[in-house]
C-alpha cells in the first residue's frame, strides 16, 4: 500500500457551495481523510471537473473520493475504470435532506464531514479488482431433457455458434410434443390445431454437427462451475460418459398430474376416464379418423372436465393452475368436431382461460360447436358403457344438472420434473405425486448444498420470477420450459431461447471471470485467508447462490464462477477472513470508525444506517430528490446486500458510541424481494441474535434495528429514520462515548 | 303436441342446440355466448326477463328445450339493438330472441297469453290481409284481447289520445268499415306463401 | 451528441422499457454492442409508471434500479432518448436505420439540480402521470429517469420561461438551438420493443370514460396509489379529491370483444386483483373492491395469488360483464348496472370509483413499422422467418405480464445476436 495515493475532490455545484463549507470539508478531506490531494471544484462533473480528475489519475492518483452526488448520479461522468473510487453523497444524502435554515447547519455541516471521512477511509480500502486469473472458456451447452424445450434450446445454441451436449433419459426425443397428434394453434388465425413439427426438429438435431445426443441417458453427476463444468452422464447400458460443459439448460419438463388421484371424477376407475396425454394416443390412433375409444367404439359424446385436480382448495392436489389445459382441451375437442361436427363435445370450466391470442382458438372452438359450460365437475360415473358426469351448472344453478357420455376427458395439470427439493419445508406436502417426483435428482449437482436448483413452494425452480426469471440460484444453470412454470409449446420454445441466451452469456461470463446478474460485469470475487479460517461452514451454508463447496478437512472451496459477489459469506464468517478487493469487512468498518462521534454532552447521537444499495439506498435518494427531510444524525452506508452485514461492524459501532443502528433491506418469505434471495433474510436471522450481544454491553435492545424497506418508500424511509432517531434521543445517549 | 313439434322432438331427439341452430333466425350464434350477461344487463326490460338471453343461450345448451320454447322472456324484446352493439362476440341477440319466439309460437309452444305474442298474431293477420296496417282495427283488436267489458274500459281511457290522432289525421274512422289495402294484394298473398316454403325447406319442417 | 458508432454487427434495440433494456443487456452482457433507442426522455417504459407488481407486490422501480446499473456499468450500449425510428432499409445483418432525434434542449451538462424548474412557471400536463397532474414545462421526467437529466418542453421553446430556464442554469446545460435532427444507424439486427398502449378507454362509450370523472383507467389507478404520484399515494377520486374506498374494477374493458380488442389481454385479471390490494393498503377493512368479471384469468401460479384476493372478505366478485355506468349527479358516485350471470341476479351498484382494466394494444401496431412486417389481427409482431433481422420483443409480439415480457426479450436478443455472429463469421 505504499504507493497508494488518494485524491479527494469536493464538488460545489448543485447548491453544496452555498450550503456546506465546502472549504472546511476540503480541509477535513486532508486532515481526517488523509488525502495526499484535495480539490474543490465548481461543478466537478463537467468536463474540466472529469479532465482535472482525470489528469490526477495520470499523474499517479491511485484513489479517488468524489464528494458531490449520490454514487447513483453522472455515472457517465465520474467513470474511472482504472482506479478504486467512492463517493460521498452530499448531495441527495446531506443537503437535499435537510432543511435550510442556521439553526440546522451546524448538524448538517457535520453530516457532510462525516460522509468526506468516510469516503476518504472507504477509497483507501478499495482496490479495483483485476478480475479472475482461473477464469476458464468452454463453448459447449449442455442441455437436459430432450422434449421440446431441450430441442429448441439445442438448435438455437448451435445457431449461435456453440456446442451443444443434449442428454435425454428416454430412447428417444420429442418429449411431451413427441406424444401429440396436434399442437394449439399458435400462428394467425389461431383457428385449427397444427402439427406439432417434433419430427422436423429431431430431423434437425440429428444433422447438426454441433449437437451431440445421448439417449437413454441422465445426468450422474454435475461437478464444477460455470465455464467448467464436468458431467459424468449415464447410460441404461451402465456406462459412463464425462462431458466438460460450459453452462447448462435444464428442461426437465413436466409430468402429468396423476388422475388416479381424482377417483371421484373417474380417474383410474373407467378406461373410458383418460387424461390429457390419453386422449392424445387415442387421436394419435385415429390419425384423424374417427376417435375410438379403448373398447374399439367410437366416440359420440365426449366431456372435457377443466381443472381436474389442479386450483385445489382442499390442500389434496395441485393449488396452481396449469394455464395451458384450457387451450389443450380446445385444441382436443376440434380433433373431433373437425372429424365429425355431429359429435357432442362439451367442455366443463370454471373460469376459462386462454390468454392473449388463445381468444380466437376459443372463438373457432365455439365456432366448430363445441360447447362451453360453466360449471364443477363432482363426480363421473360409469352408466351402462358409458358415463355419467354429474356437475354443477354455475350459470342456470343447477347442482346436479348430468350429461351422458361415452368418454370423459380429465384436464389435469403440469407438475415440474424439478428434481430433488433441497429446501423440504418449503414442499407442498400434501401434493404427495409431486413429492414422488423430487425423489430423484436431475442434476446431481456435486454441490455443498444439495443436488438441484432450489425451488419455490410449488416445485418450480426459484427465480427473481418476474423482472429476472431466469437468474436461478445455480450460476450457470438456466432452468427452461414447464420446469419454470406451467407452459405450453410456444411458450416453451420461447423460454427455452432465452435460456439459451443465459447460458450463452455464463459461458462468455466465465471466460473473463466476470460476475452474473445482478452484479453484472463485476468482477471481483471473493478472497479468504484460509489460514485464519475456523471451518465453521457458515459461508458454505449461507451462501444463497450454492457457490461454495467444501474439501475434506471442512474448509470452504469457492467457485468464483458461481459466485454473484453478494458478500453473504463475508456477513456470515465469525473470523472475517472473507473479502472482496472492492468491498470488505474493512472497507465498511473504516467507513464506521471515520465518523466523529461527539461526546455525550453535547447530545447528539450518531445513527449508523447499514442500507441495502439495490432498494433502501435508492429510497433514501429519491426520498432526497422529493427534499423530504430526516435527520442530520444519521450516516448511511450502503452495503451491497444485508446478508453482507457482518455483525462485527454493528458490534464496532456500538463500541465506539453509535447510540443506535438501523439495518435497512428488502422483504423476505415467500414473496421475497431480495435481489441476493436470502440475503436480507440471513441478515435478519443474524440479527435475532444479536439481543445477546447487546445484553452483554448492557444496551437497550432497540439500539440495533432491522427495518423492511422498499425501493418505493420514499416517504416512509425519512418517517423511519426520524422516528427512530426520535427514540433514541428517549432512551438516551450511548454510554460509550469516548 | 303439434305436427311440428312432434316433427323436431323427433328429428333432433335431445340435441336442442342443433335444432336451435338449424330452425331458429341466427340460431347458429347461440355456441358463440361467452355467458358475460352484458345483454342481459343492457336490456332496457331488464327486471321482465324470467330468464335473460344469455340464460336462454345456456339453457339452450343445455337442453332445456321444453322451458325454453314454453318462456314468455324473449317475447320481452322491443329491438332496441342494445345487446347487439354491446355484445363482445357480435351474436344478433335481437334477431334470436324474435327467431325463438316465431319458432316457439310455430310449434304451438309459446304461452298463449302473452300479450306480446298476441299483439305480434294480430299485427301480422292484419298486415297479410290487405298488405297494409289497419291501425284502427288492430288497436280495437288489442283493446278487445280479454272481453267486451275490459275493452270499452281501455278503450275509453285511450279515447284522447285516439281523438287526437284523428284530428291529426293519423286515424281515419271509415277504416273500420271500409279497410283500404294495398294494389296487388293476392301478389302479396303469394310472395309470403312463398317465403313460408323458402324457410320451412330451410329449416327442415313441412307445414302440417 | 448524435455521433453513434454502429456497424453491421450492431444491435438496434427500439424501445427503452423493460423488454428492450432486458433485450439490450442480455445482448451486451454477452459481448455485444447495442444501440437502445427511447422514445420518451428517460428509459424505465411503462412498468416504471406502476405501483406494485403482481404476484409479489414488489416495485417495478426495483428491477429498474438493477437495470438502470447494469446499463450504467456496460460500456456496449450507447443510449439514445427522444429517438424513433423512421425508416428501414436493407436486410437482415446489413440494415441502415433513420433515427429522428427530438431536441432536449438539455445537455449532458445536466447535473439534475433542479433550478431551471424552479425557475420555469409554465406548466403542461405530466405524461408519466399520465396527465393527471401537471408539471413544469422543465422538468425531469421521474424520479428513476436515466439519463437523469432535464427537458425543455417543446411548448416554451422561443417564449421568455425557455430564457427564465437558461438564466437560471448555472452548468450551461440549457441549448435553446437544438434542433429535430436525423441520424442514419447501421445495424444487423434489429430488436422491435416499442411495448403497448392501454386501449382509447373513451370509444367503450357505455362505461363513461370520457363523461364520468370518477371512471378512470387501471394504468391510472396505478398512478393514484403510488407515493410518487399526482397524489402522493392516496387513493383519492378525480371527481372531489374524495377517498375512494369502494373501488369496482370492471375487466375486459377494451379486451375479448369484436368491438373493441379481439385478444384477451392476459394481464388485466392479475392487474386487478393486485389493486384490491391498494384498496386494502390504503384503508384497510374500510376498502371495499368489486371485480366484475367474465373469467379470472389467473394462470399458473398466479392462481395462488387469486385465491389470496378471493380470502378478503373485502372483495367481492360478480361474474358479469357491466352493461352501463351512469353517475349519480349529487354524489358523482357511478353507478354499475348489469347482471351477475351465476344464477342471474341484477344489480344497480354505486361505488366510489371505477377502474376499467383496459386492454392492451401494441404501441406501434406492426402495420406502423417501417418494414414489411407478419404480425397477428391484432398488429402484435410474430416470430416468422419472413421479418429477416427484426425480432419483436415483449408487449410488441403478445398482450404480456412483465414476467413472459422479459422471456420474450431475453429470447429475442439470442435471436439478434445470432444473425450479428453470423455475420462475424461471414467477415472473418
Amino acid at each position: 500500500m505504499a504507493d497508494q495515493k488518494i485524491a479527494a475532490y469536493v464538488c460545489q455545484g448543485c447548491g453544496l457551495g452555498e450550503r456546506l463549507d465546502t472549504k472546511a470539508l476540503a480541509q477535513i478531506a486532508k486532515t481526517d481523510g488523509k488525502a495526499h490531494l484535495v480539490r474543490e471544484h465548481a461543478f466537478l462533473c463537467n468536463a474540466d471537473g472529469v479532465a482535472t480528475i482525470q489528469k490526477d489519475i495520470e499523474e499517479g492518483v491511485t484513489h479517488i473520493a468524489i464528494a458531490a452526488c449520490s454514487r447513483r448520479a453522472k455515472t457517465e461522468a465520474f467513470y474511472f475504470p482504472a482506479v478504486a473510487m467512492s463517493r460521498a453523497n452530499l448531495r441527495e444524502g446531506v443537503i437535499w435532506v435537510r432543511p435550510i435554515g442556521d439553526e440546522h447547519q451546524e448538524t448538517t455541516q457535520e453530516m457532510a464531514q462525516d460522509y468526506v471521512r468516510m469516503a476518504c477511509a472507504e477509497a483507501k480500502k478499495l482496490v479495483q479488482p483485476e478480475g479472475s486469473t482461473t477464469a476458464e472458456r468452454n463453448n459447449t451447452v449442455l442441455v437436459v431433457g430432450g422434449g421440446i424445450t431441450g430441442m429448441t434450446a439445442a438448435l438455437e445454441a448451435s445457431k449461435t455458434g456453440y456446442q451443444v451436449v443434449l442428454v435425454e433419459k428416454t430412447g428417444q426425443l420429442g418429449g411431451w410434443a413427441g406424444q401429440l397428434w396436434k399442437r394449439v394453434a399458435f400462428k394467425e388465425p389461431f383457428a385449427d390445431p397444427a402439427d406439432t413439427g417434433v419430427e422436423a426438429m429431431i430431423a434437425a438435431i440429428q444433422t447438426d454437427k454441433n449437437i451431440k445426443v445421448y439417449l437413454n441417458a441422465t445426468i450422474a453427476k454435475t461437478d464444477g462451475a460455470p465455464g467448467r463444468f464436468m458431467i459424468d452422464i449415464a447410460t441404461e447400458s451402465g456406462s459412463v460418459s464425462q462431458e466438460h460443459v460450459g453452462a447448462i439448460v435444464q428442461a426437465s419438463g413436466f409430468t402429468l398430474y396423476d388422475m388416479e388421484k381424482l377417483p371421484e371424477l373417474g380417474g383410474g376407475k373407467s378406461p373410458h376416464v383418460v387424461d390429457q396425454a390419453g386422449l392424445e394416443v387415442l387421436a394419435k390412433r385415429a390419425a384423424g379418423g374417427a376417435i375410438k375409444r379403448a373398447d374399439g367404439s367410437e366416440v359420440k359424446t365426449v366431456v372435457f372436465v377443466q381443472c381436474a385436480g389442479q386450483r385445489d382448495e382442499t390442500g389434496k392436489h395441485l393449488s396452481y393452475c396449469s394455464g395451458t389445459c384450457c387451450n389443450t382441451s380446445i385444441k382436443q375437442a376440434m380433433y373431433f368436431k373437425d372429424q365429425n361436427p355431429d359429435v357432442d363435445t362439451v367442455v366443463i370450466y370454471d373460469d376459462l382461460r386462454t390468454p392473449g391470442n388463445g381468444e380466437d382458438f376459443y372463438r373457432s372452438a365455439q365456432r366448430k360447436g363445441v360447447t362451453f359450460t360453466k360449471g364443477k365437475v363432482s363426480s363421473v360415473e360409469a352408466n351402462g358403457s358409458g358415463l355419467k358426469v354429474v356437475f354443477n351448472d354455475l350459470i342456470l344453478g343447477d347442482q346436479n344438472a348430468t350429461i351422458d357420455t361415452d368418454l370423459v376427458v380429465l384436464a389435469t395439470g403440469q407438475v415440474p420434473n424439478s428434481g430433488v427439493n433441497i429446501d423440504p419445508s418449503k414442499l407442498e406436502t400434501e401434493t404427495e405425486a409431486a413429492a414422488e417426483f423430487k425423489q430423484i435428482s436431475i442434476l446431481n449437482l456435486n454441490y455443498r448444498q444439495g443436488p438441484d436448483v432450489p425451488q419455490l413452494k410449488q416445485g418450480f425452480v426459484d427465480s427473481h420470477f418476474i423482472c429476472f426469471p431466469y437468474e436461478s440460484r445455480r450460476t450457470g444453470i438456466y432452468p427452461a420450459g414447464p420446469v419454470r412454470r406451467p407452459m405450453d409449446i410456444a411458450q416453451a420454445m420461447e423460454d427455452a431461447t432465452g435460456a439459451t441466451m443465459k447460458a450463452i452469456q455464463a459461458i462468455e461470463n466465465a471466460a473473463v471471470g466476470r460476475a452474473a446478474h445482478p452484479r453484472s460485469g463485476d468482477l471481483s470475487f471473493p478472497i479468504v485467508r484460509i489460514e485464519g479460517c475456523t471451518q465453521c461452514k457458515r459461508c458454505t451454508v449461507e451462501c444463497p447462490f450454492g457457490a461454495i463447496d467444501e474439501n475434506e478437512k471442512g474448509y470452504p472451496v469457492f467457485n468464483e464462477s458461481r459466485c454473484r459477489r453478494c458478500g453473504t459469506c463475508m456477513g456470515a464468517c465469525p473470523v472475517r477472513v472473507i473479502s472482496f478487493e472492492n468491498y470488505s469487512v474493512d472497507s465498511v468498518g473504516s467507513q464506521i470508525k471515520a465518523v466523529d462521534i461527539p461526546d455525550e454532552f453535547q447530545e447528539k447521537p450518531r445513527i449508523l444506517i447499514l442500507a441495502c444499495e439495490n432498494d433502501a439506498y435508492p429510497a433514501l435518494d429519491m426520498a432526497g430528490m422529493n427534499r423530504n427531510t430526516y435527520s442530520a444524525y444519521v450516516r448511511v452506508i450502503p452495503v451491497r446486500c444485508l446478508g453482507s452485514v457482518n455483525l462485527i461492524w454493528v458490534t464496532d459501532a456500538l463500541n465506539s458510541g453509535y447510540d443506535g443502528v438501523m439495518m435497512m433491506g428488502c422483504k423476505h418469505g415467500d414473496n421475497y424481494q431480495c435481489h441476493f434471495v436470502k440475503g436480507s433474510e440471513i441478515a435478519s436471522q443474524r440479527l435475532s441474535k444479536i439481543d445477546d450481544t447487546l445484553k452483554s454491553l448492557n444496551l437497550e435492545p432497540e439500539r440495533v434495528q432491522n427495518f423492511e424497506v422498499a425501493i418505493a418508500d420514499i416517504e416512509r424511509v425519512p418517517q423511519l429514520i426520524n422516528d427512530y432517531a426520535a427514540k433514541i434521543q428517549e432512551i438516551g445517549m450511548s454510554p460509550f462515548k469516548f | 303436441m303439434s305436427d311440428l313439434n312432434a316433427q323436431a322432438v323427433a328429428k333432433y331427439r335431445n340435441n336442442f342446440l342443433k335444432e336451435v341452430e338449424a330452425c331458429v333466425e341466427e340460431g347458429d350464434w347461440v355456441k358463440m355466448c361467452i355467458q358475460c350477461g352484458v345483454c342481459s344487463g343492457s336490456c332496457p326490460f331488464g327486471p321482465d326477463w324470467e330468464h335473460p338471453p344469455q340464460e336462454l343461450f345456456m339453457m339452450i345448451r343445455a337442453g332445456k328445450r321444453e322451458e325454453v320454447l314454453t318462456s314468455s322472456s324473449m317475447w320481452m324484446c322491443t329491438s332496441c339493438y342494445n345487446c347487439i352493439v354491446r355484445c363482445p362476440r357480435e351474436i344478433p341477440i335481437t334477431h334470436i330472441m324474435h327467431g325463438l319466439a316465431n319458432y316457439a309460437h310455430r310449434l304451438g309452444l309459446a304461452p298463449k297469453n302473452q300479450p306480446t305474442r298476441h299483439f305480434s298474431a294480430l299485427f301480422w293477420n292484419n298486415i297479410i290481409k290487405t298488405g297494409r296496417v289497419n291501425e284502427l282495427k288492430l288497436s280495437l283488436g288489442l283493446y278487445f284481447r280479454d272481453g267486451f267489458v275490459s275493452g270499452i274500459k281501455v278503450g275509453l281511457t285511450m279515447a284522447s289520445v285516439g281523438l287526437g290522432m284523428v284530428m291529426a289525421k293519423r286515424l281515419n274512422p271509415i277504416e273500420l268499415l271500409k279497410p283500404h289495402g294495398c294494389k296487388d294484394t293476392k301478389g302479396i298473398h303469394a310472395m309470403l306463401k312463398k317465403a313460408r316454403e323458402i324457410e320451412d325447406r330451410r329449416k327442415g319442417l313441412t307445414a302440417a | 451528441m448524435t455521433e453513434v458508432v454502429a456497424t453491421n454487427q450492431t444491435i438496434l434495440v427500439v424501445g427503452g422499457g423493460i423488454s428492450g433494456m432486458t433485450a439490450a443487456l442480455e445482448a451486451a452482457e454477452c459481448g455485444k454492442d447495442v444501440v437502445l433507442l427511447e422514445k420518451n426522455p428517460a428509459l424505465g417504459g411503462r412498468v416504471s409508471q406502476l405501483y406494485r407488481y403482481f404476484p409479489k407486490l414488489c416495485h417495478p422501480t426495483c428491477g429498474l434500479e438493477i437495470n438502470l446499473r447494469r446499463l450504467k456499468g456496460s460500456r456496449r450500449i450507447r443510449t439514445l432518448t427522444m429517438a424513433e425510428v423512421t425508416g428501414i432499409t436493407g436486410q437482415k445483418g446489413d440494415y441502415t436505420v433513420s433515427v429522428k432525434l427530438s431536441p432536449r434542449y438539455v445537455n449532458e451538462n445536466c447535473t439534475a439540480c433542479g433550478e431551471c424548474g424552479k425557475a420555469v412557471t409554465a406548466e403542461i400536463p405530466n405524461a408519466f402521470n399520465y396527465n393527471l397532474n401537471k408539471i413544469k414545462a422543465a422538468y425531469i421526467p421521474n424520479a428513476m429517469a436515466y439519463p437523469m437529466r432535464y427537458v425543455l418542453d417543446p411548448s416554451i421553446i422561443g417564449t421568455p420561461e425557455a430564457d427564465k430556464a437558461k438564466a437560471a442554469c448555472k452548468y450551461d446545460a440549457i441549448d435553446l438551438d437544438m434542433k429535430e435532427e436525423t441520424i442514419q444507424i447501421k445495424a444487423g439486427a434489429v430488436v422491435w420493443a416499442t411495448g403497448w398502449q392501454p386501449y382509447d378507454a373513451a370509444k367503450i362509450q357505455p362505461y363513461g370514460y370520457d363523461r364520468f370523472a370518477n371512471v378512470i383507467t387501471s394504468v391510472e389507478f396505478e398512478r393514484l396509489a403510488d407515493p410518487h404520484g399526482p397524489t402522493g399515494g392516496k387513493i383519492l377520486r378525480p371527481s372531489d379529491g374524495k377517498e375512494a374506498k369502494n373501488v369496482a374494477f370492471i375487466q375486459c374493458a377494451g379486451s375479448r370483444d369484436e368491438n373493441h380488442l379481439r385478444h384477451c389481454s392476459r394481464i388485466c385479471c392479475m392487474a386487478s386483483l393486485k389493486q384490491t390490494n391498494y384498496v386494502t393498503e390504503k384503508f384497510g377493512d374500510e376498502g371495499k373492491s368489486t371485480i366484475y368479471y367474465i373469467d379470472i384469468r389467473a394462470i399458473d401460479r398466479f392462481e395462488d395469488f387469486y385465491q389470496k384476493v378471493k380470502a378478503n372478505p373485502n372483495v367481492k366478485f360478480i361474474k358479469s360483464k357491466v352493461a352501463k355506468i351512469v353517475e349519480d349527479e349529487k354524489t358523482g358516485n357511478p353507478i354499475c348496472h348489469g347482471v351477475d350471470t351465476e344464477g342471474y341476479h341484477r344489480y344497480a351498484t354505486e361505488h366510489d370509483l371505477v377502474v376499467l382494466a383496459i386492454g392492451m394494444a401494441p404501441s406501434v401496431p406492426a402495420g406502423m413499422i417501417p418494414m414489411d412486417i407478419v404480425a397477428d389481427s391484432s398488429g402484435f409482431i410474430q416470430l416468422d422467418e419472413a421479418n429477416g433481422g427484426l425480432f419483436g420483443a415483449g408487449c410488441a409480439t403478445n398482450a404480456l405480464d412483465v414476467n413472459r415480457a422479459v422471456q420474450s426479450a431475453t429470447a429475442s436478443a439470442l435471436r439478434a445476436i445470432q444473425v450479428v455472429n453470423q455475420v462475424a463469421r461471414a467477415e472473418a
